[in-house]
């Protein structure tokens, strides 16, 4: 009696949470020195302006890259690209890596000490590390 | 022959893609395409250094560009960088030009060294000024972006950037030489190059300093030739040595000329604002100026509409020393001849390119209405002070202002 009652509390719980959007974190390799970050932290990497870990772009097409873009650096989608285009077509530096979903975050996350990504909080694992959880 | 290779060489970028894999030459272009018209037909609007402009008949050639950019890295820190830039310029055609072609080493996490053909950072938005899709406005400001002809340098420069902070600073040195070709068939050269550009970026706000010195020749100019020779052999005949000092003071050859200018721009929650102030020393007849503008801008979810105000100023250009007229018992023709001289010479600084003052009102917004491309509507209102400012090719009875106005879609791949 006891666990259909927990089971439809849990499929309660993921019928509310489908219509809110995936909450974002930002990994690195578990190797990586740093164990936190703030988000400007994060935000300078994926903006270009630093070039002291390799960031790991998703698909424009992605939910969690607005999300990400939007929560992290407070920019829209089409800002953060007019910014890499100011970067790219200067020579100073070239558009972030994309991989092709968080999965493929992960991999490249876990094969490189310099990179960092960004995931759904659901799809961590051990391969990498989190340093920061988007609000 | 220079011009087909490069044209050559875009067209084998655009096969690139599907030789190599993804990870090894990367692709990425830009480009505008755009009309543009004015409210007369008694000069043109053009950008800084084009041969023909826009006037009530719509054009394509003042706003419209395309740019590929083939970037390969070699190593972990070596890369090197190829970018092509096709436009209307000092060639009333479409031209292929080498905007940049270097090798970037990567010293260390701050540090870099690039070598090659590289983007003179004489302004704040000077290595993404064709890029329109980086830009909030559709073209950047005339009067202070025809203030430097030069676009690129070639040589090296080191970078540094480095955070401490939240604060981003980026340091950048570069010598080396350019040149120019102009309207007319002339061009510029420039040697012994030094451009220094420091930048600090504070979240939402960058300001900048740049620093350009160099020595310009100018080459091919038959209208200063006979001027300078008119001079001469004024002095030379009438012993005015006067004029023998003019001559030399207008001449561009192996003259210092310096440009500094300091910028600001601001991106802050919805509020959009960029301004830049520039001053502009030579020793010869290219006139020393002052010029800047101020934009401001409202972002209204993917609007942003914007408004911008642009002045250029003479400061001064050569001192005539001649006498106003020649000592008594000299030969009849000697004071009407200083006075034509004298004549020509105060008209230099409404002479040529970039030469002349203006200023202008631009109103346009900005949409980005899907990804990667962006569409832009601007109006500009531009008050030539005197002359013509710098709209080119003026018929007679042509007088300011000019309404400028322009469609332009930008794109990114």
């Amino acid at each position: 009696m006891k666990h259909p009652i927990k089971t439809s509390l849990a499929a309660a719980a993921l019928l509310l949470a489908l219509p809110a959007m995936a909450e974002v974190v930002v990994v690195v390799n578990p190797k990586a020195a740093e164990s936190s970050m703030t988000k400007d932290q994060v935000a300078q990497f994926f903006l270009g302006k630093s070039s002291a870990m390799t960031p790991v772009d998703q698909p424009e097409s992605a939910p969690v890259h607005a999300e990400f873009y939007k929560k992290v650096t407070d920019k829209e989608a089409s800002q953060v690209k007019a910014l890499w285009s100011k970067l790219v077509f200067t020579g100073k530096a070239t558009m972030p890596k994309e991989a092709s979903d968080s999965a493929a975050v992960k991999k490249m996350v876990a094969s490189d000490p310099k990179a960092i990504g960004y995931i759904e909080k659901s799809a961590v694992d051990a391969s990498v590390k989190v340093i920061y959880t988007a609000p | 022959m220079k011009k087909r290779i490069i044209a050559s060489a875009l067209a084998l970028s655009f096969v690139a893609p599907c030789a190599f894999a993804q990870d090894a030459v990367r692709i990425s272009g830009f480009g505008t395409g755009a009309l543009t018209w004015t409210n007369t037909d008694k000069a043109e609007f053009g950008r800084a250094n084009q041969a023909s402009g826009a006037t009530k008949d719509v054009t394509t050639g003042v706003d419209s560009n395309l740019g590929l950019q083939a970037d390969y890295p070699i190593n972990s820190w070596l890369s090197v960088t190829g970018q092509g830039l096709v436009r209307k310029d000092a060639q009333d055609d479409y031209d292929a030009e080498l905007s940049w072609a270097f090798a970037k080493a990567k010293v260390s996490d701050d540090v870099s060294i690039r070598v090659g053909r590289i983007g003179l950072p004489a302004y704040m938005i000077s290595d993404y000024r064709n890029v329109g899709y980086a830009n909030t406005m559709l073209r950047p400001p005339s009067e202070v972006y025809s203030q430097m002809v030069f676009n690129t340098v070639d040589g090296a420069d080191v970078i540094w950037q480095h955070s401490y902070g939240a604060t981003t600073y980026t340091a950048q040195f570069a010598i080396g030489k350019t040149k120019a070709d102009i309207i007319g068939g002339l061009s510029m050269d420039a040697r012994r190059v030094t451009a220094l550009n420091l930048v600090a970026e504070h979240g939402p706000l960058t300001v900048r300093v740049g620093r350009v010195d160099g020595h310009l020749t100018l080459n091919g100019s038959t209208s200063l030739a006979t001027l300078l020779n008119s001079l001469n052999t004024v002095a030379a005949g009438y012993h005015i040595p006067q004029a023998a000092q003019l001559a030399s003071d207008i001449d561009v050859r192996n003259k210092k000329a310096s440009f500094t200018s300091i910028g600001a721009a601001l991106d802050w929650n919805d509020i959009v604002v960029q301004s830049e102030y520039a001053k502009r020393k030579t020793d010869s007849y290219v006139n020393d100026t002052t010029s800047w503008y101020v934009m401001g801008g409202y972002r209204i979810g993917k609007f942003l509409p914007y408004y911008s105000h642009a002045k250029l100023s003479i400061d001064g250009n050569v001192d005539n020393h001649m006498p106003a007229s020649c000592p008594a018992g000299y030969p009849a023709a000697c004071t009407p001849t200083l006075v034509t001289l004298s004549g020509i010479v105060a008209n230099l600084r409404y002479t040529g390119v970039s030469q002349g003052e203006q200023q202008t009102d631009t109103i346009g917004v900005r949409w980005d209405f899907y990804r990667s491309l962006a569409l832009k509507v601007q109006f500009d209102r531009v008050r030539p002070n005197k002359a013509s400012g710098l709209l080119i090719n003026p018929q007679p009875g042509f007088h300011g202002p000019v309404t400028v106005g322009a469609v332009a879609l930008d794109f990114v791949f």
